[in-house]
């Protein structure tokens, strides 16, 4: 008895173990940003909070995500909830995850082949005679708006919420439907009452996922982001390796902001998932 | 019949057409249309003709090795144990092995700079693979989670009734159950670990080159079709991991093989 109480945590051991490696980053990264010559100081939080550059580049990089992650999960559940029956074939399903076998930096680049200035899509406007010069083709990558950003991640994380969302869509029984139908309700009430509260749990956690990747992703966004406004880790990640060792704490401290804000989000997320469970188990839905 | 045909027109426009446009733009003359396209092979002997290219490759397999090795010794025994056994503090503990997803890399990253440092871990493949382990475990967790919940408890019991060892159980009743949850954790392991740029340059200081490290000088280069062929060779890693996995499972049991006909 005593030693099949014991018996999941020496499993567990190792797992715990490795959580040590990213609790200790993390929590070095918090000392190192309230630190200074003399004791714990806040000064650099307070530099952050009224630098223009760091505010913009917060908000950019939300906006970014957020459409990204956004636009992802609900192309996912489109794809997924009108061809789950097909994706039972191994071929179909083979397909669709195969941009899964490519880095993030490789979908960057077929965003740059597709949408760049000397892009196809240019060429084959400009051949068509859509477009007349280079000049009436809008600037897709590398532009103001983090267009470029948003079209890599949707390429590559739909197939990744298809992988997610496409067990719970296999296992919904065919006869929830049946009854939706014979009760005469159309396409609406079907998603409504019988797939969203399957899907919600699960929907919920891909898309903090893809938030928490999105924002905080250095790769693609070094790739296809301007220098104004930048993400979040493409500064950070220039404030680390600038000259000056001013720099060094403000990348601290922004990381570790970042941090704090996805971790606001997840645990409200995990409270309403929660207390919406809750309540369907005292039967009040 | 109409919504298959969506279901094929949608999953070619969106899912094979960028990787296709990716292999042609390989073998042809940078497009342009007033020039014409020519078939050309020049990009792939430029990139196979670049030292460089080749430490990057050897290091990713191998950095992606280890990085799977780690995994799936953490992965199936933390797998097993949130399958198998309530304890207290169940949910908790499943949170947290899913909440370094959710934490900045980046932060992660450059928090356990110093610490590699002090332990000699910086700039070394070692470091490197380390610190991968951060976005994959958790994934890996997971994968093996259900796996095992698909198992069930009954076979093993009765493993473990028919007076099996611990080793004996592994080899003979889980590890042939497994078999997909391993390839999935393969391919999710070395594609994560081949994406990583900013934490490989971060603890690696510049002197464990994998692929990510090559590819932002060659995209400078500003050649479309030796950039397509280096993109392509990003595949050649996973498909290499996988050969090599799929070789040793086939030596687990219960495994049709060729040159063996124990089934």
């Amino acid at each position: 008895m005593r030693l099949h109480r014991i018996k999941p945590w020496i499993l567990l051991f190792p797992a715990l173990l490795f959580l040590l490696l990213p609790a200790y980053g993390l929590w070095s990264a918090a000392s190192a940003s309230v630190s200074s010559t003399d004791g714990i100081t806040f000064l650099h939080y307070r530099e952050l909070l009224t630098s223009e550059r760091f505010l913009h580049s917060l908000w950019f990089s939300v906006r970014t995500a957020w459409t990204a992650s956004m636009a992802s999960i609900i192309i996912g559940i489109l794809i997924t909830r009108s061809f789950a029956r097909y994706l039972t074939e191994i071929l179909p399903r083979l397909a669709v995850w195969l941009p899964m076998l490519f880095p993030h930096l490789v979908f960057g680049y077929i965003v740059i082949l597709l949408f760049s200035e000397t892009g196809l899509l240019y060429e084959l406007l400009s051949t068509l005679c859509f477009i007349g010069g280079a000049d009436q083709f809008p600037i897709l990558t590398r532009d103001d708006y983090g267009v470029g950003i948003i079209l890599t991640y949707i390429g590559k994380e739909v197939p990744f919420v298809i992988l997610m969302l496409y067990p719970v869509y296999q296992a919904l029984p065919q006869f929830y439907f049946d009854v939706v139908k014979t009760l005469g309700g159309g396409r609406y009430q079907q998603f409504k009452t019988v797939e969203w509260p399957q899907i919600s749990t699960v929907v919920m956690e891909t898309f903090i996922i893809l938030f928490a990747f999105t924002l905080t992703a250095y790769e693609v966004p070094a790739m296809l982001g301007t220098n104004f406004p930048e993400m979040v880790s493409v500064l950070s990640y220039d404030w680390f390796y600038s000259g000056s060792f001013e720099d060094r704490p403000l990348a601290f401290s922004a990381m570790v902001m970042t941090s704090f804000l996805l971790f606001l989000l997840s645990l409200s997320s995990y409270l309403y998932v929660n207390r919406k469970r809750m309540r369907a188990l005292r039967g009040r839905l | 019949m109409r919504p298959k045909l969506y279901f094929r027109l949608i999953t070619a426009l969106f899912f094979i057409f960028p990787i296709v446009l990716l292999l042609l733009q390989s073998i042809t003359t940078p497009w342009r249309t007033r020039e014409g396209i020519n078939i050309q092979l020049e990009s792939f002997t430029v990139l196979w003709s670049d030292p460089n290219l080749w430490t990057a490759t050897v290091w990713s397999i191998i950095i992606g090795a280890v990085v799977l090795l780690f995994n799936l010794f953490i992965g199936l025994t933390a797998g097993k144990a949130l399958a198998f056994y309530s304890f207290k503090g169940r949910s908790l503990i499943e949170a947290l092995l899913l909440s370094p997803l959710l934490i900045p890399l980046l932060a992660v990253a450059i928090g356990l700079h110093l610490f590699m440092i002090r332990l000699d871990l910086a700039d070394t493949w070692l470091g490197v693979a380390l610190v991968h382990l951060v976005p994959t475990v958790p994934y890996t967790i997971k994968i093996f989670h259900h796996a095992y919940s698909q198992i069930g408890r009954p076979l093993l019991e009765q493993a473990e009734n028919l007076g099996a060892s611990v080793s004996h159980q592994f080899f003979t009743v889980e590890l042939p159950l497994l078999k997909n949850a391993i390839r999935s954790v393969t391919f999710l392991t070395i594609v994560i670990s081949l994406s990583q740029y900013a934490i490989t340059a971060i603890i690696g200081g510049g002197s464990v080159i994998t692929m990510p490290m090559i590819f932002f000088p060659f995209l400078n280069s500003a050649n479309p079709p030796l950039m397509a062929a280096l993109s392509i060779w990003f595949a050649v890693p996973p498909l290499v991991m996988y050969i090599a996995v799929e070789a040793l499972l086939s030596l687990a049991p219960y495994s049709p093989t060729f040159w063996r006909n124990r089934t």
